[in-house]
């Protein structure tokens, strides 16, 4: 019984589709009208390219051989223009960073500039820089670049500053040249993070290399030429960078409280030199020369001051490992006689990336002297940071840093950060 | 005999799902050029300035077009351990050099080998790693530290 049974169902199985697939006399008539559509459609189509280009009709076998040449050039063409099309960046592309930070104090004053604090208020929510960056190619060797910010200030007053805007070109690897709004190359801090906090591993940045906009101490940003390239030099990747412009610092004073300070900035030259050797890569060492001629209008419309900023670096950045250490010399000398003051600087920073996170440690110290009109809002500020930085995603980035800044004269001054920082 | 079975089933599974992942680790990365470019020969940290896209033009002038294959191929992965990055830091570092003004634009990252063949045609300043394997005529392949694909002591193997 069970035998028989099997045998039935397989035989069903077998000739079931058989039955389905079978046509019936109504479905033979559909095919055929339809393949007949299809038979007159294509003689409709090849009608209508005989009369778009009449080669691919000629009988010619002389023109029969050349048109598979036609159109291996033409696909060479069609290759070439669409890798082209895919790798040249053509028109103008954009690019933007943006930053949700909270930041508290264990005191009611702002501190290093005021980004949305009020006084009287110990935290407080702040948006920071709204940075939209743009560039465009113009040629192979010319190409042009700005960076526009919306920058937020007190009680959520937003401004906006064209922090660069600069034609490039680049004759070789030897000579690169830029002309317009720049940061300048004082220190390696400014030459390489520029405005965007999302490319930064800590939550802001050390006060020397604040912009000054901010209450940083350099001139930061100049409008001016810039030439940067290579040298010749083997392994140890020597790089310079000379620029000449106007800076125009004016800095507010740390806490926010009194005037602006304006150093009417004379034209400065910057020239510095770096080592990337091949042997150790990540691993940069340099250092710079800036001067300018900056004004006390305070002692009189014709007292000159000199000012000389040096700068040296050690940085490495590979393998996870980030490790900035830049020192600096401020040096500001009347002209005609009078105090030269000499005022120090430096920060260290170490982070190494564990898988999304990167904790992260930096000490900074700077001293001012208080006779110095320029700076004597800062004087003594020393210490530790540490924090981490969390990537969520590759453009979304959340850091916390906790601040502990030693100040002569005051409190020690205890803050708390929390950023969102993000590319789009 | 009933419990082996499983197991063997079990074992080609494996084995077949294993096979071409070794091949694909197995075979050296190889440093291609248009056979335009009249270099033959690259040191490790000459490659190294190419892949950071430090080094822009080669020797006659040419541009440097780097190409790449998609992340967590192993030409992508190759160059990830040249550069010393992981694919974050490499996203980050692109990302960085737009914003210096230092590069136009990050890398492209091709899908696929024939692609990066046609990108190598169509620029005589182009340069990509390639797994060995897929070297076709069209590429110009380059010593790697005095040594080709293959050989013994070849850094990208």
């Amino acid at each position: 019984m069970s035998y028989a049974y099997r045998i039935g169902v397989a035989f069903l199985l077998l000739t079931l589709p058989v039955l389905a697939q079978t046509a019936q006399p109504d479905d033979q008539e559909t095919i055929r009208t339809l393949v007949q559509q299809v038979k007159e459609l294509q003689q409709k189509v090849a009608a209508l390219e005989g009369k778009q280009d009449p080669t691919t009709t000629s009988t010619s076998p002389a023109k029969q051989e050349l048109a598979p040449q036609q159109e291996k050039q033409s696909d060479t063409s069609a290759q070439e223009s669409l890798f082209q099309e895919i790798h040249e960046v053509r028109g103008i592309q954009w690019r933007g960073f943006g930053e949700m930070n909270y930041k508290v104090l264990n005191q009611r004053q702002p501190e290093l500039g005021s980004f949305g604090f009020v006084p009287g208020s110990a935290g407080n929510f702040y948006t920071g820089d709204f940075d939209l960056f743009l560039t465009s190619k113009i040629t192979d060797k010319a190409s042009m670049l700005a960076e526009v910010v919306i920058g937020e200030g007190d009680a959520q007053s937003f401004d906006v500053d064209l922090e660069r805007v600069l034609f490039r070109y680049d004759y070789n690897e030897h000579f690169r040249l830029s002309m317009g709004r720049y940061h300048t190359g004082v220190g390696y801090y400014n030459a390489t993070f520029h405005s965007g906090k999302w490319l930064q591993t800590t939550a802001d940045r050390p006060l020397i290399m604040e912009f000054a906009n901010d209450g940083g101490l350099l001139p930061t940003q100049a409008v001016g030429v810039s030439v940067t390239g290579t040298i010749p030099s083997g392994v140890l990747g020597l790089n310079y960078t000379a620029e000449y412009g106007s800076s125009d610092t004016i800095r507010p004073n740390l806490d926010g409280v009194g005037d602006f300070t304006d150093e009417n900035n004379g034209n400065h030259i910057n020239v510095g030199l770096f080592a990337r050797p091949t042997i150790v890569p990540g691993l940069q060492v340099g250092g710079s020369v800036y001067h300018d001629r900056i004004s006390n209008f305070e002692l009189g419309p014709s007292v000159r001051l000199g000012q000389t900023i040096v700068n040296a670096h050690v940085v490495y950045n590979g393998h996870g490992v980030e490790w900035l250490n830049e020192g600096f010399l401020l040096r500001n000398a009347y002209e005609e006689g009078g105090p030269v003051y000499n005022m120090p600087a430096f920060y260290s920073q170490f982070s190494k990336r564990f898988g999304k996170t990167r904790p992260f440690f930096r000490y900074q110290y700077v001293n001012t002297n208080a006779n110095s009109i320029y700076h004597d809002d800062v004087l003594l500020r020393h210490g530790p940071s540490f924090g981490a930085r969390y990537d969520f995603t590759d453009a979304v980035a959340f850091k916390t840093q906790l601040d502990h800044t030693i100040r002569k004269g005051k409190p020690d001054l205890n803050g708390l950060q929390m950023q969102v920082a993000f590319a789009f | 005999m009933k419990v082996k079975t499983p197991a063997l089933i079990l074992i080609f599974i494996l084995l077949v799902r294993w096979i071409p992942v070794a091949s694909a680790q197995g075979g050296s990365i190889a440093v291609v050029v248009n056979p335009q470019n009249s270099l033959s020969t690259i040191q490790m940290a000459e490659l190294r300035r190419v892949l950071v896209g430090e080094k822009r033009y080669w020797t006659g002038g040419a541009t440097v077009k780097l190409f790449t294959r998609k992340a967590g191929t192993p030409e992508h992965n190759a160059m990830l351990k040249v550069m010393g990055m992981s694919e974050a830091e490499y996203k980050q570092y692109w990302t960085s050099r737009i914003y210096q003004g230092e590069a136009q634009t990050e890398p492209v990252a091709l899908p696929s080998n024939g692609m990066q063949r046609e990108a190598l045609t169509a620029y005589p300043g182009a340069i990509a790693l390639i797994d060995s394997a897929d070297v076709k005529p069209g590429m110009k392949v380059l010593k790697l530290d005095g040594k080709l694909p293959g050989e013994d002591g070849y850094p990208l193997q």
